[in-house]
């Protein structure tokens, strides 16, 4: 390969893998704050981030909502009806004291019936493609070029990251849901409702993959399986040590771009093997994740 | 003096075990009372029960004439009742700093936290020289402390303190006690003090109770407590 097309390809992968990746960022957060502070794998966030892609889908093409509309409409409803998941179901499966596995398998519940859903309304049978109001037309970088629709995404998703830090990092609820990460008990006695933060942080992860689905939906052709993709934000989450919301976004912009730079230099059929070859890659080499911390010895 | 908390023979479980079967107590508001017992004898179940983590099963629990059997730990705290756990429940990942302002979760009133910090510091001077540090890497004794700033944070009218004397050396049980005495001198804090240790606790004590097996077995001043022989045979081990 020649020098000025290796140079491409890599400046190209890079930014194309950016963009990518920060959707893979945006779900990776979303199932790592809800592990922190409930201890639940969600394995219903692909079906979260499918569901909310139809009901914006819905909501601009059926109803012709005006899109400024239907978008805080859509990340509003999943906020919602994440929050109403955690706080009617899940605080059910948990009273009923049954193994924690119940937990997860509730929220593998909830992933069949928002498929059912999808399904059931006849606009999964097809595949469709979402309405994008961004203008066609591109800008360069470098040697790579990137349309408006990805500059956009890359761009909201980066300020949503930012937001979310600042959230977490710096204001009393955000304090309250890492305390709850840290220690449930003592969060108890220091007066934190934790009901209340549980369920807003269930809420939250819906409101971040409502908005990860409207940005990445126009580049994809919308099915009601599109929520495999989720694997890859669960890897990126791994990647970063499970429990570390800047390991999440670390893990998936490695993972978007090693993606697009195995598309690119390798071949387009190794694309779907890379994501696993890194995960094993950092297993082997860093158990813990690049985030995850060292292995504490906890005394009972 | 009127009772500050009363505990009306409250029972709990957890599952089929009886932890408490039908314990009466009360603290008056301005007095150091203690609670003392064998390991597993219901101490630390009692003040689980008061601080609304553990329901209780039957029984009731007024805090200042009001009922707040079944009110959520949150509320139980708003109303001013904190709790410092034994083991070291600070959160490790936060700062000395942060783990402070935790404590005033429920209060708004932003200069007044700033000021409490403030004579937290005064409080206790190693916390101050410490911060920014994470408080996982504190040693023992000033994990301890640092879970009585934060209880105090809450600007609690009833401090319940779960074993502070729990694995520090005697030295350290000095200073833990000399703070928690000039505390409840100072700002007239009513204190519950759960202890294994109970020549500390009866010496800092008003009035103690003696738990076995889930019941009061003993209770009475903690002056003809800490001379009755009888008592310091069956259950003191002196």
């Amino acid at each position: 390969m020649e020098l000025e097309v290796l140079s491409l390809f890599l400046q190209q992968g890079i930014a194309s893998g950016l963009v990518t990746g920060s959707i893979y960022a945006l779900l990776a957060l979303a199932i790592v704050i809800v592990f922190r502070t409930t201890d639940v794998a969600n394995f219903a966030e692909g079906e979260v981030y499918m569901a909310s892609a139809y009901l914006a889908f819905f909501l601009i093409a059926i109803v012709s909502m005006p899109f400024w509309i239907a978008v805080p409409a859509t990340v509003f409803a999943v906020l919602i009806g994440a929050s109403l998941f955690q706080r009617v179901v899940l605080t059910q499966v948990a009273a009923a004291k049954g193994v924690s596995v119940n937990l997860v398998i509730a929220t593998l519940g909830l992933s069949y019936v928002l498929k059912g859903i999808v399904r059931a309304t006849g606009f999964g049978d097809t595949p469709r493609s979402f309405p994008s109001v961004m203008g066609e037309g591109s800008v360069t970088l470098g040697s790579a070029s990137l349309t408006y629709l990805d500059l956009t995404i890359l761009g909201a998703a980066l300020a949503i990251m930012a937001v979310f830090f600042w959230m977490f990092n710096y204001t009393k609820i955000g304090r309250a849901m890492r305390a709850v990460g840290m220690n449930r008990r003592a969060s108890q006695l220091v007066g934190i409702n934790l009901g209340h933060v549980q369920m807003l942080v269930w809420g939250l992860s819906g409101a971040i993959s409502a908005v990860a689905a409207i940005l990445i939906a126009p580049k994809l052709l919308m099915t009601a399986d599109m929520g495999v993709v989720v694997t890859l934000a669960f890897a990126a989450a791994i990647i970063g040590g499970f429990t570390s919301l800047p390991g999440a976004v670390v893990g998936g912009f490695i993972i978007g771009i090693t993606e697009n730079l195995v598309g690119l230099f390798v071949s387009s059929r190794a694309i779907n093997v890379a994501p696993f070859v890194v995960i094993m890659l950092v297993l082997i080499f860093m158990p813990q994740g690049l985030f995850g911390g060292k292995v504490r010895v906890r005394k009972v | 003096m009127a009772d500050l908390i009363e505990l009306v023979e409250v029972s709990a479980s957890y599952g089929r075990i009886e932890a408490l079967s039908g314990v009466s107590l009360k603290v008056s508001e301005g007095k150091v009372v203690a609670l003392l017992g064998a390991n597993g004898a219901g101490k630390s179940t009692t003040l689980n029960v008061i601080s609304g983590i553990v329901p209780a099963t039957k029984g009731d629990i007024r805090f200042r004439g009001k009922s707040i059997r079944r009110l959520g730990s949150d509320k139980i705290v708003g109303a001013g009742i904190s709790q410092v756990p034994e083991g070291r429940e600070v959160f490790r990942d936060m700062s000395v700093h942060e783990n402070l302002l935790i404590g005033a979760q429920l209060r708004n009133d932003r200069a007044g936290i700033e000021r409490d910090i403030e004579i937290m510091a005064g409080h206790f001077p190693v916390l101050s020289k410490r911060f920014k540090q994470m408080a996982g890497t504190m040693s023992g004794g000033e994990q301890q402390m640092l879970l009585i700033a934060r209880a105090l944070m809450a600007r609690p009218k009833l401090l319940m303190l779960d074993e502070p004397s729990l694995g520090l050396s005697p030295l350290l049980v000095q200073q833990i006690f000399d703070i928690i005495v000039k505390l409840h001198r100072e700002e007239k804090l009513t204190l519950l003090i759960v202890e294994q240790n109970a020549a500390v606790a009866l010496a800092v004590s008003d009035y103690a109770y003696i738990l076995e097996n889930g019941e009061i077995a003993v209770e009475g001043r903690s002056a003809d407590l800490a001379h009755d022989d009888s008592v310091r045979n069956a259950y003191l081990g002196t």
